[in-house]
C-alpha cells in the first residue's frame, strides 16, 4: 500500500481518537466519575409513634459506596401543624458523621420528603452505619412521626424482608418488629473516571504504537491486518454500494408506498404493542411509547439483519459458484442494507422522542455507540446462521423460533425488573440485553451509562462478532461444496 | 509469469446421498452410516503461464477443465497445491451473474459490473460502450423480468466483455443472440482474446485451439496428459 496514505491514514486515526476522547469526556461527564445509587423503601405498615424530647429513635442501615449524600424518609404529623425540629444524625459507633435538621411545620402528613446531608458522610468499609433521630423541643401532642414496615413491593406480591432485631428500629434502645421507611442517596467513586486522562493516555500511546509499528512493516513491504482490511475495503467498497443499493431497491420495489414502509413498520408495531401493553396487560414504565420504540427498532434490526444474511450464502450460490468475491460479503452487505433501514427508522423513533416530551440531551452523541454494537452483535450472529445454513438447511427454521425465544428474552415491551433475581445472571448473558439498555439510558434518562455498562456492551458485542468470524472463516471454503 | 499452479489436487467427497439435514446427519453418524466417496477431479497438475500467452485446455467430459478454471479463478479452494495469480482475473465463466430480474439494464450493468470486480470509474466510463454494443436501445431502463432471453445474454455479454483484464479465463467462446449478434460477439470474443492480455482458453473445438493458442495443455481424468506447443498436442490428442 502506498506510503503516503498509510501516514494520512494513521494521522487521521490519532487525530479522532484525541477528538473522541475529548467529547466522551465532555459527553460523560460526572457518570464517568460517579455512580449514584439508591436503596429501595419498605412498604410502610405503620408510624413509630410520636417521636418527642425524650425518644431516640436509631436504626442501623445498610448502604454500598462511598459517601452518604442523602435520604428519604417517609413521615406523618397525625394530621395537624407541629412545631419544632426533628434532628437527623448519621453515625459510626458513636461518632456522628453528618447532621441535617427538619423543621417539622414544614413536613406535608403521609409522605416522604429527601434530607441532603451537610457535608455527605463517609460510609466504612462494611457499608453499615447507624440513622439516629431525635426531636429535642417537641412534646406529646404535638409531634411527628416516621413510618416503618418489614416488606417490600416486588413483581407481584409484598415479600418479607425477615428482618433480624438488629435490623428493626429501635426506640430509646427497645426493637420494634420493623425497620423504619427509609431510602439511602450514596454515591461510588469510579476508578475509570478518577483516572480517565491516564487511560486515555495510555490508549493513545497503544495507538500511536501501532501506527509506528503498522508503517515499518509498510515499508518493509510486509502485510498486516488492517492494512490489509482496508486494502480489501477500497475494493470492494463499489461493490458493496452495489449490493446494498440492489437490496433496498428491490426490497419496496413493486410496493405502492415503498420506503415509507421502514417508517410505518416500526410504528405501527408500536401502535399495537402500545395498546396492547398499555390497556390489557398494564405496565408502569415510565414514557413507554418510547421505552417500547426504542426496544422494537432495536430488535428487529437484529432479527432482519440476521434472517437476511442467514440466506446470504445459499441465495447467492450461483454467484459463488460462478465469480470469486470474497465470501463475507455476502452476509456484509445484507446486514449494512438492514442497517439503512435501522437508520430510517430511528427517525420516527426522535419523533416520538419530541412528541413525547422527552428532553433532547447532550447523551445523544453516545448514541452510535451503541448502534455499532447492535451492528457487530447482529453481523457476528448473521455469519454464524449464513455457515450453518450452508451444512445445515434446518437452520432456518430453527432460527425463526430461535429468534422468537431471543425476543421475548430481551426487555422489549415488559421492565427488567419482572425477572426473577436468581435467573437475572442468565438473563444478562443476552448482548441485546446490554445494548438495548445502553440506547434507552442514553435516550430516555438523557445521561451516560456507567462506565461498566460500556464494558459489558463492548464485550457483549466483541464475543458473537469475533464467534460468527471465526466460524465463518474456518468454513467458507467449503461452501461452494455445498450449495 | 502470471499464472503459477504447483501440483494443484481438487478432491470432492461425495456421500451417496447429501445429507442436509440435522437430523438426518445425527442419524446417519449414530448408525455409522455416512460414507464418503472420494472423487479426485485434478491430481498434481503444475503449470505456468507467461504474461500474454493464451493457454488452451483440452480434455474430454469430465476431464477436470472447469474444475481447473474455478481453482485458477479462486472460486474453488484446491485441496492440494498451490496457485499463484498475479492481477485481476475476469472469469467468464457463465454470463450474467448476479443479475436481478427486478432492476433495469441500467441499473444491471453496474450490479453485474461490480460483480465482475470492474472498477467504478471504469463502468462509469464505458456505459455508453455496453449499452451499444448490446443494442437494446430503449429498454435499457425497463426491468430486466420484461426481457426475452436472447436481450438478457446480449446485455450479459456485453458487459463480460467490455474487459480489460490481466488475466481472461473463458470457458468456450460465447456466442449468443441472433445470427448477427453471434457474429458480432463472436468477434468481440477473438479480439479480446488476441488482444495481448493473458488467457486460459477451455474449447472443445480444435479448430478453434490451434487457431488461438500457444500452448495447449491436455487433462485426461483430471491428470496432465500432455502440455506443450499447440500443433503437437492437438495432434495427440486427435490421434487417440
Amino acid at each position: 500500500m502506498n506510503e503516503k496514505k498509510v501516514k494520512r491514514g494513521c494521522a487521521i486515526a490519532l487525530a479522532a481518537y484525541i477528538l473522541l476522547a475529548a467529547v466522551f469526556n465532555w459527553v460523560c461527564g460526572d457518570q464517568l466519575r460517579f455512580r449514584d445509587e439508591q436503596t429501595d423503601m419498605l412498604s410502610a405498615s405503620g408510624v413509630i409513634g410520636e417521636i418527642t424530647s425524650d425518644t431516640v429513635v436509631t436504626q442501623r442501615i445498610q448502604v454500598d459506596g462511598d459517601r452518604l449524600l442523602g435520604l428519604t424518609l417517609y413521615g406523618a404529623t397525625y394530621a395537624r401543624q407541629n412545631t419544632g425540629w426533628l434532628c437527623v444524625e448519621i453515625c459510626l459507633g458513636e461518632q456522628v458523621l453528618a447532621t441535617r435538621n427538619v423543621d417539622v411545620s414544614t413536613m406535608a402528613d403521609n409522605s416522604a420528603f429527601y434530607l441532603g446531608l451537610e457535608g455527605p458522610a463517609d460510609i466504612p468499609e462494611d457499608g453499615s452505619l447507624i440513622l439516629r433521630i431525635t426531636a429535642p423541643e417537641s412534646v406529646p401532642g404535638n409531634a411527628v412521626t416516621l413510618y416503618s414496615g418489614r416488606t417490600m413491593a416486588a413483581a407481584h406480591a409484598e415479600v418479607d424482608m425477615s428482618l433480624t432485631e438488629e435490623e428493626c428500629v429501635h426506640i430509646n434502645g427497645v426493637a420494634l418488629d420493623t425497620a423504619l421507611c427509609t431510602q439511602l442517596l450514596s454515591r461510588e467513586d469510579l476508578w475509570f473516571g478518577q483516572y480517565y486522562w491516564y487511560v486515555a493516555a495510555a490508549g493513545l500511546l497503544v495507538l500511536a504504537i501501532y501506527c509506528l509499528v503498522l508503517m515499518l512493516r509498510n515499508k518493509a513491504g510486509k502485510r498486516s491486518l488492517v492494512l490489509n482490511m482496508f486494502a480489501a475495503f477500497t475494493r470492494y467498497r463499489y461493490l458493496m454500494k452495489q449490493l446494498v443499493a440492489r437490496d433496498f431497491k428491490t426490497k419496496y420495489k413493486r410496493s405502492v408506498l415503498g420506503v415509507l414502509w421502514s417508517f410505518l413498520n416500526p410504528l405501527l408495531t408500536m401502535v399495537v404493542q402500545y395498546i396492547v401493553f398499555s390497556t390489557l396487560f398494564r405496565s408502569d414504565i415510565p414514557n413507554f411509547a418510547l421505552y417500547l420504540l426504542t426496544g422494537i427498532v432495536c430488535f428487529n434490526f437484529f432479527s432482519e439483519a440476521t434472517t437476511m444474511a442467514l440466506g446470504s450464502i445459499v441465495n447467492n450460490a450461483p454467484l459463488i459458484t460462478k465469480v470469486y468475491v470474497p465470501k463475507y460479503i455476502y452476509p456484509l452487505t445484507r446486514v449494512m442494507s438492514s442497517a439503512v433501514n435501522f437508520l430510517l427508522a430511528l427517525i420516527p423513533l426522535f419523533a416520538v422522542m419530541l412528541i413525547t416530551g422527552t428532553p433532547v440531551r447532550v447523551s445523544i452523541l453516545l448514541m452510535p455507540a451503541g448502534l455499532l454494537c447492535l451492528f457487530a452483535v447482529s453481523l457476528g450472529i448473521g455469519m454464524l446462521l449464513a455457515s450453518a445454513m450452508v451444512f445445515f438447511r434446518d437452520t432456518q427454521f430453527l432460527w425463526g423460533v430461535v429468534s422468537m425465544l431471543w425476543m421475548y428474552a430481551t426487555p422489549i415491551f415488559y421492565p427488567e425488573s419482572i425477572i426473577p433475581a436468581s435467573f437475572m445472571t442468565l438473563y444478562k448473558c443476552n448482548p441485546l440485553y446490554h445494548i438495548i439498555r445502553f440506547i434507552r439510558i442514553v435516550l430516555m434518562d438523557g445521561i451516560s451509562p456507567e462506565p461498566k455498562a460500556y464494558a459489558l456492551m463492548a464485550i457483549a458485542s466483541f464475543v458473537p462478532l469475533a464467534l460468527g468470524v471465526l466460524v465463518f472463516k474456518r468454513t467458507q471454503d467449503r461452501f461452494v461444496l455445498h450449495i | 509469469m502470471m499464472i503459477q499452479a504447483e501440483n494443484i489436487s481438487m478432491c470432492y467427497r461425495m456421500t451417496y446421498d447429501r445429507v442436509q439435514s440435522m437430523k438426518e446427519y445425527l442419524v446417519q453418524l449414530v448408525k455409522g452410516k455416512i460414507k464418503y466417496e472420494e472423487f479426485w477431479a485434478l491430481r498434481n497438475v503444475s503449470f505456468e503461464v507467461d504474461k500474454g500467452e493464451v493457454l488452451g485446455i483440452i480434455g474430454h467430459n469430465g476431464a477436470g477443465k472447469s474444475t481447473l478454471l474455478k481453482v485458477i479463478s479462486g472460486i474453488l479452494k484446491p485441496t492440494g497445491g498451490q496457485v499463484a495469480v498475479n492481477g485481476t482475473v475476469v472469469p467468464m465463466l457463465e454470463l450474467g451473474s448476479g443479475f436481478d430480474a427486478d432492476l433495469s439494464g441500467r441499473e444491471n450493468v453496474f450490479l453485474n459490473g461490480a460483480i465482475l470486480g470492474y472498477p467504478e470509474d471504469f463502468l462509469k466510463a464505458k456505459y455508453e460502450e455496453i449499452a451499444a454494443f448490446s443494442e437494446l436501445g430503449q429498454f435499457i431502463d425497463v426491468p430486466l423480468r420484461n426481457y426475452s432471453s436472447g436481450m438478457v445474454m446480449r446485455l450479459a455479454f456485453s458487459i463480460a466483455t467490455v474487459v480489460d483484464p490481466d488475466i481472461l479465463i473463458v470457458d468456450e467462446i460465447l456466442s449468443v443472440g441472433d445470427a448477427p449478434f453471434q457474429e458480432k460477439s463472436k468477434k468481440r470474443m477473438l479480439e479480446l482474446m488476441g488482444g495481448g492480455t493473458t488467457v486460459l482458453f477451455v474449447s472443445h473445438s480444435l479448430g478453434q485451439i490451434r487457431e488461438m493458442c500457444d500452448r495447449v495443455l491436455w487433462l485426461d481424468h483430471g491428470e496432465m496428459k500432455m502440455l506443450g506447443e499447440t500443433k503437437a498436442v492437438c495432434d495427440a490428442y486427435e490421434g487417440e
